[in-house]
């Protein structure tokens, strides 16, 4: 007679509820409230917009998997848009731009796992300090100015589309895939797993904890490189400050789409539309002419409200 | 000591043998030259009480322990057993009581954590094949489960299922269980028996420790007790009766002192447990202790001792019931307990119950200082000549209180985890294994120091599980068994096996 | 899985009474950079310069003694920048309103205060890690402030009040003798109370805190409200000295405050470290941060020196207090 699992399962439509929950009342709330919210082109807009989100949530809802945290995912972000800025400027070339972004990125996500796994520094401390780094840098490399006059080709990454949908959006949905395949049909997918919930079972079965979790964070600074692309394309220039503070936002997209900070267990989609749903946070504020600063502070109540409530489930 | 074993018409080699095995860890000697050998396909018993030796000899077999002395055999030859790597290569795997499982990812992952079956694009995994394979093992074993079912919604039982087929997988031929049925429902023990017999028939050997003599004489085909570290005996279940083994795990030279004057007539009730039953898992549990006894509180590990301590100190939160202590029902956090005057000497002293990296006279005097310094002013000097009177009159071997607290030796630490109640004036001490890992001296002190407290008016709660101790230093004692209470003792009736019998499940 | 016999080296007299080594060395490490940049740079040793390096030392320390307590008991409290800010820009709003400093100084140091009891209670009674539920709260915080200004600054506050901030009394800024006042103060509570004593127990393991009878929850809350309140006194310095208040004041201050708790020797992990250690910390930073200034180099640096100096007094903390695990 086959087994039945004997605990009874959490319905795992118990997880889709809460993220989807918060994202249907949020839209059901601005449609209601803010003008303009409901359109074509603004629900567009706030889906292009997210996709820079988008980037930064993915890689953090692994890190957050293996019980981390990248704080320095924001700054990052500033200091590899300004290096596409300024050596897509320099070459002419979107693709040099962009190597020279992936490289800064993937630099400080191996420093951040190097810091976290071979020192053992608490991951918060340790990403602290990089952020103050890349911070300092990205003033440093700017000398506090923005960097003008980029080529348009990085422009177009932006605002072009790809059979009719806009390019940003696509490579939002390519990343999705390649997350999705990485974390559910690689092993390396697997380890992350192990890394959060059961260390030791990876010691056991002979591999390297260390290598692994160096590889989790290069991830994240490399899809840092990434999204500083789409951020120079968007904003048509780099900026010194630009992209500070939106580690804040991915680690709220990924707490409250439901990925918990300490079991190993993450929810990739849930990531998505928790980024959705901070993307309609802002943009539903926007709209009623909320300040930005209304809208972290929000987005902030969203996060302990996430938190406070995965720590009911879990004691449950 | 050479395993003496009987002569049988034809003399198998053994599968794994050890010979002389000693480990020490400071202040203790785990195993004493301890001689063990198995057989291919068959279920060796390892009996002994609490602190025999049983776990450090698991450890040492799946090589997360390095010997100290000894050498290693397998299949007649030598080798060395230094690393969990090692243990792997001959086919040894150890079912530990903590799971070594990724709560989510699936059963058929967690079987084959890194050894997946690769797909065809490098690096990913061949989905259908790793489910395939999981089942495969899965049904040689007779358990059937989906293999895409993810581990955390598994009960206890089940994940011991898919830790066996882990270790299945990986060629197991000996398989080391620690109290698998702890856990079980009789249903579930009698498919994890049906289980093993399946494993002898395939020549897997068995080594399974137990507390249960009805398992031990059904499914055992030798037995082997240890006692101390040491092997005492090597014996077929045909060849002796459960009370022959109760005495080879119990019995042993007395050869310490127990100062003890026994109260003529026990003082007025201090502590007094009405029904209490907590999340922890005990239930309906019912205690008196009066000033001047010291009452023990006796079981195997895991019968619920140390929950019913936390929970009358206030550190478990508890469902129903009540406690009154010194006349006055309490109930809240181990502050208030504290206050009130219960003393709580936990069982693992290093972290829970001393800050190691502070000195003596730190840890002696931070459960009294509101009575130390009633202003709420911190006088270093005064906290100074307190714990200097306390080392003098504990005899605590310490070159000066100011001495980081962790570079003590086990008893003089313990004695500073009593101090610091001795300092906060406590009427009621709950000792939770209080002489673990100390050396025969400072027990006898421990025990005489506990014998002045309670002549003094104190009253005492004593888990142990060293029986002799309770035997020869308890008033009287409760028995405890899968977290109620099995029974109570008189001082007349308190003798090393009726504690055994009672705490022993004889199903 | 490690053989339990080996136990990480203990230091050979108690650790506590190594404070005192700790902080020497650390005194002579400052003492050490100001020589360097006494040769390095002629207005280094000027009157001026050396006020300037005292003032700004007690700001950062104002901040990071209460943030030491948190640390103490392996806390940490990312809000106190925001908080900073978020008690200036209120305290500035009550002095313009009711033209009372002293109802202002009030506000102050109760927003601070009560800042810092709800990031106690998400850690005590919500059980949020105390570095999540503090960064939350800095976000929170942040907003409100932003919000609140509306982009606005706030000026023009009375003389009186801003001699708190700008005075000199004897010719030494007042910071400074505040500084003073509030190293005594945080030294007694933690070397001389009962409580700074339990806070200490708690820190160094917890778990027989609680079983010692120790109120662990009412401590922690205690810690973070000192905190907070402390960040509140911070504002008022920077509201007097700054004479404005707007809503970006805090930015830059909980790096710095955070990494003058590191160098001055508290451990991340609770247990170990002294309110003079951040003062010497405090006062390092400053000198180094200083040191860059006088010899020109651009103020962008300094986020990024700080953060490499956040790096490595983690770094050798972990490396200098061995912990048996």
């Amino acid at each position: 007679m086959r087994e039945a699992a004997v605990v009874a399962q959490p319905n795992p439509l118990q997880r889709i509820p809460g993220v989807a929950i918060v994202l249907v009342l949020l839209i059901v709330l601005f449609s209601a409230i803010a003008p303009g919210f409901l359109s074509v082109a603004n629900l567009s807009n706030v889906l292009v917009q997210s996709t820079i989100l988008t980037m930064l949530a993915l890689p953090m809802t692994l890190i957050i998997m293996t019980e981390g945290l990248d704080l320095s995912m924001g700054a990052v972000l500033t200091l590899t848009s300004l290096c596409v800025a300024i050596v897509s400027l320099a070459t002419h070339s979107m693709l040099l731009g962009l190597g020279a972004g992936l490289l800064v990125g993937a630099a400080f996500g191996v420093a951040n796992g190097w810091l976290v796994a071979i020192l053992g520094i608490p991951p918060f401390v340790a990403t602290l300090g990089t952020l103050g780094m890349a911070q300092g840098l990205s003033l440093i490399v700017s000398d506090g100015q923005s960097v003008v006059g980029i080529p348009h080709s990085v422009r177009d990454i932006y605002s072009s589309t790809l059979l009719g949908i806009p390019v940003p959006i696509v490579m939002a949905l390519v990343t999705y895939a390649a997350f999705h395949g990485l974390l559910y049909h690689t092993r390396f997918g697997t380890y992350i797993f192990a890394l959060g919930g059961n260390r030791e079972a990876l010691r056991y079965a002979g591999l390297s904890p260390n290598k692994l979790l160096i590889a989790v964070y290069a991830i994240g600074g490399a899809m840092a490189g990434i999204a500083g692309l789409l951020m120079t394309a968007r904003m048509n220039s780099g900026h010194p400050t630009a992209g500070l503070g939106l580690e804040f936002d991915a680690i709220a997209a990924v707490a409250v789409g439901g990925t918990s900070f300490e079991r190993g267990n993450g929810w990739l989609l849930g990531t998505l539309l928790g980024v959705i749903a901070v993307g309609v946070l802002r943009n539903g504020l926007n709209l009623i002419s909320m300040p930005s600063s209304v809208q972290v502070a929000s987005v902030g109540v969203l996060v302990i409200v996430a938190l406070f409530l995965d720590g009911l489930r879990s004691r449950a | 000591m050479s395993d003496a074993l009987p002569i049988e018409v034809t003399v198998p080699t053994p599968l794994l043998e050890l010979r002389g095995i000693s480990k020490e860890f400071p202040g203790v000697k785990a195993l004493d030259d301890v001689s063990f050998a198995v057989y291919p396909g068959e279920v060796h018993m390892l009996l002994g009480e609490n602190g025999a030796g049983k776990s450090s000899l698991m450890k040492v077999l799946c090589g997360a322990y390095r010997a100290d002395a000894g050498e290693f055999y397998y299949k007649g030859e030598k080798v060395a057993i230094a690393s969990t790597a090692d243990a792997q290569k001959l086919g040894i795997a150890v079912i530990f009581q903590e799971f070594s499982l990724v709560p989510y990812l699936d059963i058929a992952q967690n079987i084959f954590l890194g050894r997946e079956p690769k797909g065809r694009i490098p690096g990913t995994i061949d989905r259908r094949r790793i489910l395939a394979d999981a089942k495969r093992v899965l049904d040689t074993i007779g358990f059937d489960i989906d293999p895409s079912t993810t581990v955390d919604k598994l009960g206890v039982a089940q994940q011991q299922m898919v830790e066996i087929a882990k270790a299945i997988s990986q060629n197991a031929r000996i398989l080391v269980m620690d109290e698998p049925t702890a856990a079980l429902s009789d249903r579930e023990t009698e498919l994890l028996f049906a289980l093993i017999a399946r494993l002898k028939a395939d020549g897997v050997s068995i080594v399974y420790i137990s507390h249960r003599m009805a398992e031990v004489f059904a499914l055992g085909d030798r037995i082997t007790v240890l006692r101390d570290g040491r092997r005492i005996d090597g014996v077929k279940p045909a060849d002796v009766t459960p009370d022959q083994l109760v005495r080879m795990m119990v019995g042993r030279n007395v050869d310490m002192t127990y100062p003890r004057n026994f109260a003529d007539k026990p003082g007025e009730l201090l502590l007094e447990v009405k029904g209490l039953t907590a999340a922890t898992g005990i239930s309906d549990i019912n205690i008196e202790v009066r000033r001047g006894e010291i009452v023990g509180l006796c079981g195997l590990v895991g019968s619920g001792r140390s929950e019913v301590a936390r929970a009358i100190f206030g550190a478990d939160p508890v469902t129903s019931g009540e406690i009154v202590f010194d006349g006055k029902a309490i109930s809240g956090e181990p502050d208030l307990a504290a206050r009130r005057g219960i003393a709580l000497i936990p069982e693992s002293r290093k972290s829970e119950g001393l800050a190691l990296l502070r000195s003596v006279s730190d840890n002696l005097v931070v459960s009294a200082l509101r009575k130390l310094f009633p202003s709420g002013l911190f006088d270093q000097r005064g906290a100074q000549r307190t714990s200097d009177a306390l080392v003098r009159q504990l005899r605590i071997a310490t070159p000066s209180a100011r001495q980081t607290v962790g570079l003590l030796s086990g008893g003089n630490q313990q004695k500073v985890v009593i101090g610091k109640w001795l300092a906060a004036g406590s009427k009621l001490f709950i000792f939770d294994e209080p002489t673990r890992g100390i050396d025969i001296g400072a027990k006898s002190e421990i025990f005489a120091l506990i014998d002045r407290l309670v002549a003094e008016g104190a009253a005492a709660l004593m888990i142990s599980s060293e029986q002799v101790e309770i035997c020869h230093v308890c008033d009287r004692a409760y028995v405890m068994r899968e977290g109620r209470i099995a029974g109570h003792l008189t001082r007349n009736e308190l003798t090393e096996e009726n504690i055994v019998r009672l705490g022993m499940h004889h199903a | 899985m490690t053989d339990i016999t080996k136990e990480a080296m203990m230091p050979s007299r108690s650790f506590l009474s190594q404070d005192a080594i700790q902080v020497f060395y650390r005194l002579l490490a400052a003492l050490l950079i100001c020589a360097v940049l006494a040769v390095l740079s002629d207005s280094f040793l000027s009157l001026g310069n050396i006020l300037n390096v005292l003032r700004q030392a007690s700001l950062t320390f104002f901040i990071a003694s209460g943030l030491t307590l948190v640390v103490l008991t392996a806390g940490l409290d990312l809000s106190v920048g925001a908080n900073v800010a978020l008690s200036a820009c209120i305290a500035g709003t009550v002095i313009h309103k009711t033209g009372s400093p002293a109802l202002g100084i009030l506000t102050g140091l109760a927003c601070g205060g009560i800042v810092g009891l709800l990031n106690g209670i998400m850690v005590t009674a919500l059980r949020i890690p105390s570095f999540i539920a503090t960064y939350g709260m800095l976000w929170v915080l942040n907003g409100l402030t932003y919000w609140y200004m509306a982009g606005e600054t706030l000026h023009g506050f009375p003389a009186g009040f801003r001699q708190i901030g700008s005075g000199y009394l004897f010719g030494l800024p007042i910071p400074v003798y505040l500084l003073l006042v509030f190293l005594g103060i945080g030294t007694l509570f933690a070397q001389r109370t009962i409580w700074g004593q339990e806070i200490y127990a708690i820190g160094a393991n917890p778990v027989a805190a609680r079983l010692s009878g120790i109120p662990v929850a009412r401590r922690l809350l205690l810690v973070y409200a000192v905190s907070g309140t402390m960040a509140g006194l911070a504002s008022i310095i920077f509201l007097s000295r700054l004479n404005s208040a707007e809503a970006d004041i805090g930015e830059s201050l909980t790096l710095p405050a955070i990494a003058a708790v590191l160098i001055g020797g508290t451990s991340l992990f609770g247990g170990v470290g002294t309110v003079f250690g951040t003062f010497i910390g405090a006062l390092i930073l400053t000198l180094v941060l200083n040191g860059m200034n006088l010899l020109s180099v651009s103020a962008n640096w300094q986020p990024l020196v700080t953060g490499i100096i956040v790096i490595l007094a983690v770094w050798l903390d972990m490396k200098t207090r061995p912990r048996a695990q």
